[in-house]
């Protein structure tokens, strides 16, 4: 189904998203599933561009992205569903990290920049990527030392370097977070700029994750994305999205990876009968898919909290509760996976590898388990003082 | 005669909230154990007077005639205040088994005892050698003239020292084909000579369960419900509800309140080993709440819970045991300590929630049948 006529149909937003899910579920089957991202692996960027411009057809792309920019308006629901579609393929397109994450940033900071740019990524001819994090990995907005100079002229110039850019090479320009004088700013810098350099690692998935070094690149305030509150407001509330998203993106992959290895059970003969008639893997198995629920629900609450009440603990609190359970169910999930397998299980030639990779990838970007139990502590803690005062 | 199902959701529950929060008795809630009838027979008639003693029957038979989702935020709110279970095998079980099965004699002599608090029930299933393998059951009733003659023996019989009736599953045809096909379900009156009850003390020193002993006990014929041989799928069609209530979070909610309370006077809530277990806790139950929710809803718009339900009974019976064996480590020395401890600003029984949390996981189907269940009717793996 193209996305871009549904705003006009008169079929009710649950019917919707069943469509909306048969043509991700279409889309996955057509293109061969986990032996795409196979096929795609090594190469650079590790995706394929011909597929990028179909999402961009079929409306992918512009889902979460307000109307004002071409985009369909739809709501944080309906991006969860490609991203749990794709997800269960292993889909290697960057459709979290550049649409969600990083034009989701200059969405909800707005302005003339949103303006020119966010059109040309719903049309999948622009991929940008948001660089926020830094060497020490933290995952606080406004942990940068990436810094915004201004010379005895009066120009401005970007300093600094930021880790953890998932696509850094196949993008055209970076959201970047820094310091100025009056605190936290967001710049745009398109990748050819002068003085931005890239190194890369491979990541589990064989996909590159950069490493951007800003050595006083030249900018102006036409690049301002946002400033202060407005900027915080915007890269938080980008950040909490492409959680929830990664969240989603995980629940598919177990799902399939579940599904894959209950087959697989059925199937698998030894001793004379189907190793799943054995106990001792059945109640393995069911507690795996006791896991998937849970993420399922948790996902389901997290989406609800967000979608509802933005940036505020009890959403963060919920999102990261999805984030906590979906790396911990899915991480799981695959490895259990291997095991139940036995040796196939371990060897590349199986698809259950692409998948353990994925989740290796999707678990520890935007903070793993430790990292989102943890913030739920803080912010339970907040609220038990609140109400103890 | 109100209505209850034609009410708003909320006001139903704001209604009943009301009701139990105002008339329920305090030192009373959140039991660890089994309340004995003695404790529990004034709440059992102030139930009964409001005509709330069973809010599953139909209004024709004396019950509130709850719709399945009113009737869920019934018990939401009965274990959200902490409202102990009374015997309830009449109103749970026996009821809706009568009115289902039941022959007009049966519904019109038994029903209204058990409203009044006349009949108490409890409910004779298990036996030594028949638990999670229930179909193996032995005690046997033959047929003598007008009556069955009962011998053998039923056990883990919850309260069946405070029963005044035993409903029962017992072989009628001990040369059925398959296991299942010889059962049929009996009411007996426990004052029937040759019934004898032995009560048995749990770990917690608490006498819950008894033994129940059968030796050539003589019941009237028409005391069978159903027909003769039919009892197994008759008794198998009542499982699917319990499976959601034995499934609720308020019991692992609560019982996370007072570990919180319990570390908090111990000044270890910020320590970080305490707060990582507690915390990984906190998020089992929330998300416990949620999938409680899921299914919730599938009672709510009126369709009947698949076998994917089992899932809840695991998750909350085994959250809350994890949140148990943690009160115990974070109670430290006062971790062995019997009974309710002074933490200073709050009294908590330990060992209580401790012990309490063992048996979940083994009634109701215990956990590993119910992992039977899924892998074969959700999973579909094979036999």
């Amino acid at each position: 189904m193209n996305m871009n006529t549904m705003n006009e149909s008169h079929v009710d937003r649950d019917d919707e998203r069943r469509l909306l899910k048969d043509s991700v579920r279409a889309f996955v089957e057509r293109t061969g599933g986990a032996s795409r991202a196979r096929a795609l692996r090594r190469c650079s960027p590790g995706f394929d561009r011909s597929v990028w411009r179909e999402f961009a057809d079929l409306g992918w792309l512009a889902v979460t992205l307000p109307e004002a920019y071409g985009g369909l308006n739809l709501s944080l629901a309906e991006m969860a569903i490609i991203a749990e579609g794709l997800g269960g393929a292993v889909a290697p397109e960057p459709v979290i990290e550049a649409v969600s994450l990083a034009a989701g940033v200059l969405s909800h900071a707005g302005g003339p920049l949103a303006e020119a740019i966010l059109p040309q990524v719903i049309a999948g001819t622009l991929i940008p990527a948001l660089a926020w994090q830094e060497s020490t990995g933290s995952y606080s907005p406004d942990a940068v030392a990436t810094k915004v100079q201004t010379d005895s002229q009066g120009g401005l110039s970007l300093h600094g370097v930021k880790a953890f850019v998932p696509y850094a090479e196949a993008s055209d320009g970076f959201v970047v977070s820094a310091t100025d004088a009056c605190g936290l700013v967001l710049f745009w810098v398109p990748a050819s700029a002068a003085g931005v350099t890239l190194t890369h690692h491979r990541l589990a998935t064989g996909a590159s994750v950069g490493r951007v070094t800003f050595d006083h690149v030249p900018v102006t305030e036409d690049n301002r994305v946002a400033s202060a509150d407005t900027a915080a407001r915007a890269l938080g509330l980008a950040i909490e999205e492409a959680t929830v998203l990664a969240s989603a993106a995980l629940v598919g992959l177990m799902s399939r990876v579940l599904d894959i290895t209950v087959e697989y059970l059925k199937v698998r003969v030894q001793f004379g009968r189907p190793i799943g008639s054995f106990q001792a893997l059945q109640h393995r198995a069911v507690d795996l898919y006791i896991q998937r629920e849970l993420s399922n629900a948790a996902l389901a609450d997290a989406i609800k909290e967000l979608s509802a009440n933005g940036n505020s603990s009890s959403a963060h609190g919920a999102v990261s509760r999805a984030k906590a359970r979906c790396s911990d169910a899915a991480l799981l999930i695959c490895r259990e996976a291997v095991q139940m397998h036995g040796a196939i299980g371990f060897t590349d030639e199986y698809d259950l590898g692409l998948y353990l990779n994925r989740a290796l990838v999707y678990s520890a970007w935007l903070g793993n388990s430790d990292h989102h139990r943890r913030r739920y502590a803080t912010y339970w803690k907040d609220r038990a003082q609140g109400v103890a005062a | 005669m109100t209505d209850w199902n034609a009410m708003d959701d909320e006001d139903f529950r704001q209604d009943v909230r009301r009701f139990f929060e105002q008339k329920y008795p305090e030192q009373l809630r959140y039991p660890l154990q089994r309340l004995r009838w003695a404790e529990i027979k004034g709440w059992y008639l102030t139930l009964a007077e409001k005509g709330w003693l069973a809010p599953n029957w139909p209004v024709e038979y004396g019950g509130m005639g709850l719709s399945p989702a009113k009737f869920l935020i019934f018990l939401e709110e009965q274990e959200r205040w902490g409202v102990a279970r009374t015997p309830d095998m009449g109103m749970t079980m026996v009821g809706p088994l009568l009115i289902k099965h039941g022959t007009d004699e049966q519904k019109a002599y038994y029903l209204p005892r058990i409203l009044r608090g006349e009949h108490i029930w409890c409910q004779g299933y298990s036996e030594p050698n028949a638990g999670s393998d229930l179909a193996s059951l032995k005690t046997s009733a033959i047929i003598d003239g007008d009556e069955f003659v009962i011998n053998g023996q039923k056990t883990w019989t919850t309260l069946a020292q405070d029963a005044t009736h035993i409903f029962m599953l017992v072989r009628t045809d001990p040369q059925s084909r398959k296991k299942q096909e010889g059962i049929s379900f009996l009411l007996v009156d426990c004052a029937s000579p040759g019934i004898t009850v032995r009560p048995i003390a749990n770990i917690a020193g608490h006498e819950e369960f008894c033994e129940v002993f059968f030796d050539n006990v003589r019941v009237p014929k028409e005391n069978i419900v159903g027909e003769i041989n039919q009892g197994w799928s008759i008794a198998k069609a009542m499982l699917s509800f319990e499976r959601i209530t034995l499934g609720s979070p308020k019991q692992s909610q609560y019982a996370l309140g007072r570990l919180e309370l319990l570390a908090h006077q111990r000044g270890i809530l910020e320590d970080p080993v305490f707060l990582d277990k507690f915390t990984a806790l906190q998020l089992d139950v929330a998300d416990l709440a949620s999938a409680y929710a899921r299914f919730a809803d599938v009672v709510r718009r009126g369709e009947a819970l698949g076998p994917d339900v089992s899932l809840l009974k695991i998750w909350a019976t085994e959250t809350y045991a994890r949140i148990s064996n943690l009160m115990v480590e974070a109670a430290g020395a006062a971790g062995a300590m019997g009974g309710k401890i002074d933490f200073g600003a709050a009294q908590i029984d330990v060992l209580g929630n401790f012990y309490y949390a063992r048996p979940a996981p083994i009634y109701g189907g215990t956990n590993e049948i119910q992992r039977n269940i899924i892998a074969k009717n959700v999973l579909g793996l094979p036999s």
